[in-house]
């Protein structure tokens, strides 16, 4: 359905780009401040969503949302499995070391979460977007 | 090049690797993809062989690869691969003929379908030989679970390749019916065995320690075997669950050769290979193998009499050589059970092979409408001929050393001695099965290749070398491996790679060598099978007569048309689809719960302290608003309304989070608040008209029972949680506060439990994630596709 109102469209135009920064830096810092894969997530459907409304479906319908989900869930599941072969055990992070900058292995499996939420959450706006058509 | 130990876990995920390679490239190479198929068997039967020439001889202790797959707290399950004679034998198998069935998919699989299809069907006989590899080589009982529940997994796609006809979807249904029924019981059956015994490592419990020990003293080890040959006896097509095999010969040739003649029905047979030096001395374990065995060797090979149709045939006499093995293993004579194994997986492969090449020739599969073709298809009729005779146990064939060994097993078995007439009731079966075995032999080999040439022969031709290659690898296997049984090589090798490789099996091709009282079983069967093959009409017309019982697959159809109902029954009474009862329903269970665990669960309210000194005015005010919110919602007379007036509650939560400081919940609830609204924006549409006045009265009670039950119970639980008792548990939130920056590298406990200390349970809410959203995206996209 399309709430076809200007100013949803200004606002949709801005938020979209500015949800997915947001939702970028909420993700980076998620380990050490409030946020994470999960919320980065939401907040990524959310501004995709305002989108969505603004400017009809079509759109957003042309990306297949649920691959962003089955790539999240193959990231986060390698994540562990790649531990699993390193010694350490399914799941159990361990943190890189790279230079003076700490970069925990969960990261990667946050970086799945994101994805999976992102993909679920805008598979399901989609195709409901899509029914009254 | 890689260390002896670290080949293991490459043998098995080679495979998977190329697996998911030949899904990504499937696409643009189509039936290349088969190649993919070839090296990657090749490389693991490479380093197979390697490792088991090292270890056998060196005379080392077998290769293990150990690593720890989960650990949570003190329980741990290890990703541990052991490279005994027997496991590598079984790799070995599984990725030689791999190997051929690669090469010979290579031209069999029709090439004018579309690519991806394809891609996909060698993506699934990969995985499968990856997951048999893991079979084979897994050291722990739960990894081993594991991979023979993958197999099951790939069976399935590959009985269902046709899936546009009828017969495929019933046989691949079926079989994955059966096959995880007894999967299930596997899981149930090894869980059991780790909590009597106190570990899952295999070799542990073989070596009689005292792990093992302990389970044998377990009341659960008894239940716990019935439970593991559950498991073996549906995916070895036992009866009564035999049913599922000849149901399964709807997949490609291929696949029929390689899942279900040489090496997935094996695994079953290989379980018990395993789980002989741990049960092989328990009451129920000769028995119970001794009776199913001799039950499924009979059987089968007497129902192969009367098939027509080739493949039916093979699947039948299959299923009586799977019998022969659980027999042999009844009898403890584990030293011989890679015998049996390596023959019938030669000359059955190489059979099955044949009958795709025939079928490919002529475009039946019919016996009655075969004939002649040795003029025509000389070279198919040597294969043919090697493999049927190893079958029917002629010298100088491999199929001959095999019958020898049973008989003499039959004959000098202690077990069979403790059984008195029984051991002759097992010997006069035996006996029979193998002469109808010897009759079917010559019925495909005379049927097919011999006689008048028929209609359907006329335009037959010899295959390509890409087709009979690889059949013939097996039947020179087939008889080389007799002929060269004059010498004791063929008797070392079959020793070596058994599971008890410290016993002797006697075999030999010289006849200085044979005993007495095996040449004359093997003169009766034989005199038998001439009759039954010279009055074959005779003894169909009388296996028709004696056909009364109802067929297996009718019996099992109907069962699970039962579970189906019962199912729809069950669903259409609780799942109706209306959203009011499911949240009624779901709402007054917790009433019900948190009420007990109140009442009767040792939880105190005495002391709960309410401090209103923390409570500035904007609090209140926000309090104040909220209810206001909260009255619009219920007083809505639109859906609308009402959800604008519930997104405004949440709002107004989340602004109370401001208040008390709890930045990481706030930013949830705003979020989720927003997702929701959108949410309900896009579903408001579909929603059945709102009509609040038309609810009866009883209802309205009822749903404000439900909610004042609701609002009371929050409330308590939140008054519950100053109370002391509940106050004074802080150590488990400081522990995570204290491990967060060390363990785990992160400031933001929230999030560090999330992803770390608790990751296991969130892979577990991420996979629902995903399938919610397919669900979601499949229901919809296919709804709209009919419509």
């Amino acid at each position: 359905m399309t709430v076809s109102s200007p100013i949803l469209r200004t606002v949709a135009r801005f938020a979209l780009p500015l949800s997915l920064v947001v939702s970028a830096i909420i993700f980076m810092q998620g380990h050490n401040l409030p946020g994470g894969g999960f919320i980065a997530g939401v907040l990524g459907a959310a501004g995709a969503a305002i989108y969505l409304l603004a400017f009809g479906v079509e759109r957003a319908a042309r990306i297949q949302w649920w691959k962003f989900a089955v790539v999240g869930l193959c990231i986060s599941l390698l994540t562990g499995t790649v531990q699993a072969l390193l010694g350490y055990g399914f799941m159990n992070h361990t943190i890189w070391h790279i230079g003076s900058y700490h970069l925990p292995t969960a990261t990667f499996f946050d970086l799945g979460v994101y994805l999976i939420v992102l993909g679920t959450l805008m598979t399901i706006f989609v195709e409901l977007g899509m029914e009254d058509r | 090049m890689l260390d002896y130990p670290s080949m293991l876990p490459a043998i098995v995920f080679v495979p998977f690797a190329a697996a998911m390679l030949a899904l990504l490239i499937g696409r643009y190479t189509g039936r290349h993809t088969g190649l993919l198929m070839v090296l990657a068997a090749l490389t693991c039967f490479g380093m197979s062989t390697t490792l088991f020439l090292n270890t056998h001889q060196a005379g080392q202790a077998p290769a293990l690869f150990t690593t720890t797959w989960f650990s949570v707290g003190t329980f741990q399950i290890d990703l541990r691969l052991l490279g005994d004679a027997f496991g590598l034998f079984f790799a070995m198998l599984v990725s030689g003929i791999g190997t051929l069935v690669g090469i010979y998919s290579l031209s069999y699989i029709p090439t004018d379908l579309p690519n991806s299809r394809l891609g996909r069907y060698y993506a699934a006989l990969i995985t499968f030989m990856g997951a048999m590899l893991g079979v084979a080589l897994a050291d722990n009982l739960m990894l081993l679970y594991v991979f023979w529940e993958i197999t099951t997994i790939a069976s399935f796609m590959l009985i269902g390749f046709w899936y546009d006809e009828a017969s495929a979807k019933r046989g691949a249904n079926m079989a994955m019916q059966v096959t995880v029924t007894g999967g299930l019981g596997l899981l149930a059956g090894v869980v059991l065995i780790g909590v009597a015994a106190g570990t899952f490592t295999l070799s542990e419990l073989q070596q009689q320690t005292g792990a093992w020990s302990r389970l044998l003293a377990s009341p659960l080890a008894n239940i716990a075997l019935i439970l593991v040959f559950l498991g073996a006896f549906t995916k070895s097509a036992q009866a009564p669950f035999h049913f599922w095999l000849p149901n399964a010969m709807v997949a490609p040739t291929p696949v029929s050769t390689y899942l279900h003649a040489a090496t997935m029905v094996k695994a079953g047979i290989f379980l018990v290979g395993r789980m002989l030096p741990i049960f092989g001395g328990t009451a129920l374990w000769s028995p119970v193998l001794i009776t199913v065995g001799l039950i499924t060797f009979v059987l089968g090979a007497y129902q192969a009499m009367r098939e027509t149709d080739l493949k039916a045939i093979l699947a039948r006499t299959t299923l009586s050589m799977l019998g022969m093995i659980m027999l042999v293993y009844g009898l403890n004579a584990s030293e011989q059970d890679a015998l049996q194994i390596l023959s019938h997986a030669t000359y059955k492969g190489a059979l099955f092979l044949v009958a795709g090449i025939v079928e490919h020739a002529t475009h039946t599969r019919d016996i009655r409408e075969l004939g002649g073709l040795r003029r025509k298809m000389p070279i198919t009729f040597i294969i043919c001929a090697a493999a049927a005779l190893s079958m029917a146990g002629v010298p100088p064939f491999f199929g001959f050393l095999a019958k020898e060994a049973l008989y003499h097993e039959l004959l000098h078995s202690e077990v069979l001695h403790a059984a008195g007439v029984g051991q002759w009731l097992v010997v006069a079966g035996s006996v029979l099965a193998n002469a109808f075995m010897f009759a079917v032999s010559f019925k495909i080999l005379l049927g097919v290749f011999c006689g008048p040439e028929t209609e359907k022969g006329h335009h037959a031709h010899e295959a390509g070398p890409g087709l009979w290659i690889p059949p013939a690898v097996l039947a020179l296997a087939a008889t080389g491996l007799g002929v060269i049984g004059v010498t004791s090589v063929t008797e070392h090798l079959v020793q070596a790679i058994s599971s008890d490789p410290h016993s002797h099996v006697h075999i030999s091709m010289n006849p200085v060598h044979w005993s007495i009282g095996p040449v004359v079983l093997t003169f009766i069967t034989i005199a038998l099978g001439v009759g039954f093959y010279m009055r074959r009409t005779a003894v169909e017309a009388a296996q028709a007569r004696l056909d009364v019982l109802p067929s297996a697959p009718r019996v099992w159809e109907r069962m699970m048309e039962h579970i189906a109902g019962f199912a729809t029954f069950y669903a259409g009474r609780w799942q109706n689809g209306s959203l009011h009862w499911y949240i009624a329903a779901t709402m007054a269970f917790f009433i019900g719960v948190s009420a007990y665990a109140l009442v009767h669960g040792g939880l105190s309210l005495a002391n709960a302290t309410v401090d209103l000194t923390e409570l500035p005015w904007y609090a209140i005010a926000l309090g104040v608003l909220t209810i206001g919110a909260m009255t619009a919602v219920v007083r809505a007379n639109t859906r609308m309304g009402g959800a604008i007036a519930l997104g405004a509650t949440g709002f107004l939560v989340s602004l109370m989070f401001v208040v008390y400081r709890s930045p990481d919940i706030l930013l949830t609830q705003i979020l989720i608040e927003t997702v929701s609204t959108i949410f309900i924006l896009l579903i408001l549409f579909f929603m059945p008209s709102f009509q609040p006045e038309q609810m009866s009265i009883t209802r309205k009670m009822i749903n404000l029972g439900i909610s004042a039950g609701v609002g009371i119970i929050v409330f308590l639980m939140v008054l519950l949680s100053m109370s002391d008792g509940i106050r004074a548990t802080r150590t488990l939130k400081e522990d995570y506060l204290s491990r967060a920056l060390d363990g785990a590298g992160g400031a933001n406990a929230v999030n560090v439990i999330i992803v770390d200390f608790r990751a296991i349970d969130t892979t577990g809410e991420i996979c629902v994630l995903v399938i919610v959203g397919l669900a979601v995206f499949a229901l919809l996209r296919s709804r709209r596709k009919l419509a």
